[in-house]
């Protein structure tokens, strides 16, 4: 699939990922391309050791790549300093992950309102904002909570509240669902699929539950740090399906 | 990430952990009560000796017999106690000095009454008030010719006075140094310590020649104790002391290179000998309070340091979502000052009780300073900027993706 790189949010060009463990290296990624444009939700699958995790750590600048080239909104993350990939994480990417992530000791406002201060709102404004993006995803009394007073589905809400604080053109989620149960899983996924339609949000997403891979436009698929498949959702998800069926025989 | 917030936040992570930043606080309350305090008690106890020093008159100069040997060497040799009235006569010619006035002195038995005390009795001139600076509270001082006629008179100082003549009025009474009766003409004003470590109001004073007929025998009639003498304030001390030698050389006739037989006792530099040492010894105190000081920096560095590894998963998300590596480094250090200068404050209202509490006492007046407490609380912010920077650093220099992974 060629995208018109203009208008690629995400760019990822040849990148390969090497891990050095004294001396024996390991290699994660073997050149994988990948761009991303505007207002897509794409899917990521792959089995464990697929480089999946990896790749998604490369697309958040949690991690950089050992080669190749990424570009994000234009802007080559290769050549940035850690302040500088703290400042894009900041401003143009949001996290959410398997584990919530929520920081235990603060309220879920104000770990909704921490990025916000990161990126040097002041305290009162911060707050204001935190509550409005917790109205959004339907916990606007529960702001003064902390996360252990909120059931799962709660608090991975709250962490697409503040996910979502710094208003980022991208939303990178990791097995998003992984700890919720199957009803609160479908709710999160439609309410990433309305931030996708409404608010025009970029996803990227890493599971490997092809329900909730089937909430994405698009699929790619990882083997062994390569990109497998990479197109329509539904087409992929039906190839996997086949391929399931036809292993056991 | 502004001040406030970063405070905010090191509050807030102190808060979640009461009892472990108490106990990490409580090495550096320790540190600074202890170094604050004994660097008071340090600084009191120079004042203090300096004060003393003071009344007794730093432009002082005792002439004493004997010169650098000591007793056991001087009697092998056969000398005999060198001063005499005469070179005290001598030396209140000399120009460098306002006078000179020699004495004798003796511990003996005092009665009056049914009262008795054993006490040291000098015999002195009238010339002696003068340079010590004695002044009289009542009566009169006994005069030149009470000196030429070895008039058994005394002067005493207010405790002896209220010890035989509880009161009453002691002028014209009697006092008997070992069964020889002496008036009392005068009582000396003022009470505090000497260098000698006789107290004013513990003085016998009575004239140098009643002295040397009824109580001191001398090898000879004219020999004397001491000199005391005192240099003009306008000359130099050190060319008082050369004019003193050379005069008493000539007048001893010592040989050049023989060795002098008597010494000069600068009140100058046993002030500064004791200066020196006070000094001393508030630096000891000093060290002693910053060694504890050190042992709780690195209490609280080590606190930093299992702080940062049980932290890591939060310091990854504070990344994950725009932390740079300096907000990190702060978050950090924030925390190690604020428990270090909060701990600095107790540690000085705890210094400043201690110091209300000796002072209490009586035996001796310790005050914080001004200055004491700035340099202790900045000692207590470089404590916890040296010893929070390194766990800080260590903090902020992780990596987001291997923090999101740790357990």
């Amino acid at each position: 699939m060629s995208a018109d790189l203009t208008s690629s949010l995400i760019d990822i060009r040849g990148v390969t990922k090497t891990y050095v463990s004294g001396s024996v290296e390991t290699r994660v990624l073997h050149g994988v391309d990948l761009q991303v444009a505007r207002g897509d939700f794409v899917s990521i699958m792959g089995q464990s050791g697929s480089g999946k995790s990896t790749l998604m750590n490369i697309l958040g600048c949690l991690d950089q790549a050992t080669g190749g080239s990424y570009l994000l909104d234009g802007v080559d993350t290769l050549s940035l300093s850690r302040a500088q990939l703290a400042d894009i994480r900041n401003r143009a990417i949001g996290f959410v992950f398997q584990s919530f992530n929520l920081i235990k000791r603060m309220s879920v406002a104000e770990n909704v309102a921490l990025p916000l201060i990161y990126a040097g709102w002041g305290r009162g404004k911060a707050h204001a904002r935190a509550l409005q993006e917790l109205e959004r995803v339907g916990l606007g009394a529960l702001g003064k909570r902390t996360p252990s007073q909120l059931s799962g589905g709660q608090q991975q809400r709250g962490a697409i509240a503040r996910a979502l604080a710094t208003d980022p053109p991208l939303l990178l989620a990791d097995e998003p669902t992984g700890n919720l149960d199957t009803q609160t899983s479908d709710d999160i996924m439609n309410s990433f699929r309305e931030l996708n339609r409404e608010r025009g949000i970029t996803i990227v997403l890493v599971t490997h539950e092809a329900d909730v891979a089937a909430y994405s436009r698009r699929l790619v698929r990882l083997k062994d740090g390569r990109v497998l498949y990479d197109g329509p959702s539904a087409e992929g998800l039906r190839q996997l399906n086949a391929s399931h069926t036809e292993v056991p025989a | 990430m502004n001040f406030i917030q970063v405070l905010v936040e090191s509050f807030r992570s102190m808060a979640a952990n009461r009892l472990r930043t108490a106990l990490t606080m409580l090495g550096i309350i320790i540190g600074i009560a202890s170094v604050v305090l004994l660097l008071a008690i340090g600084d009191s106890m120079q004042r203090f000796i300096g004060k003393e020093l003071q009344q007794l008159g730093t432009n002082m100069l005792y002439v004493l017999p004997g010169g650098d040997r000591t007793t056991a060497q001087r009697a092998r040799a056969g000398a005999v106690p060198s001063l005499s009235i005469q070179d005290a006569a001598a030396l209140d010619e000399l120009p460098s000095l306002t006078g000179a006035a020699p004495a004798l002195q003796g511990a003996f038995k005092l009665s009056a009454g049914n009262e008795s005390l054993n006490s040291q009795v000098h015999g002195v001139t009238p010339a002696m008030f003068k340079i010590r600076n004695w002044k009289l509270d009542q009566g009169n001082l006994f005069s030149e010719a009470d000196v030429r006629a070895s008039s058994r008179m005394v002067v005493i100082g207010q405790k002896v006075a209220d010890q035989f003549f509880y009161k009453m009025d002691p002028l014209g009474q009697y006092i008997r140094i070992e069964n020889v009766a002496f008036q009392v003409i005068g009582v000396l004003e003022g009470e505090g310590k000497q260098i000698d470590g006789s107290d004013i109001s513990e003085l016998v004073l009575v004239p140098i020649t009643a002295a040397s007929a009824n109580l001191i025998k001398t090898p000879f009639p004219q020999n004397v104790h001491y000199i005391a003498t005192q240099g003009r304030p306008d000359m130099s001390l050190r060319e008082a002391e050369e004019d003193i030698e050379e005069t008493l050389r000539a007048r001893h006739r010592i040989r050049l290179d023989d060795p002098d037989d008597f010494r000069v006792q600068n009140m100058a530099s046993i002030a500064d000998t004791a200066n020196k040492i006070s000094a001393g010894v508030a630096l000891l105190l000093g060290l002693i309070g910053a060694i504890s000081l050190l042992v709780g920096g690195i209490g609280i560095m080590n606190i930093m340091l299992v702080s940062v590894t049980e932290r890591t998963r939060e310091i990854g998300i504070r990344m994950a979502i725009g932390a740079r590596p300096r907000a990190v480094l702060l978050q950090f250090l924030a925390e190690s000052v604020v428990i270090c200068v909060a701990g600095g404050l107790v540690g000085v209202a705890i210094a400043a009780a201690g110091a209300a509490a000796i002072t209490a006492t009586g035996e001796f007046d310790v005050f914080l300073t001004f200055k004491g407490v700035l340099v202790a609380c900045g000692f207590a912010t470089a404590v916890g900027v040296f010893f929070g920077f390194y766990p800080a650093r260590r903090a902020s220099r992780l990596l987001p993706v291997d923090c999101l992974r740790y357990e």
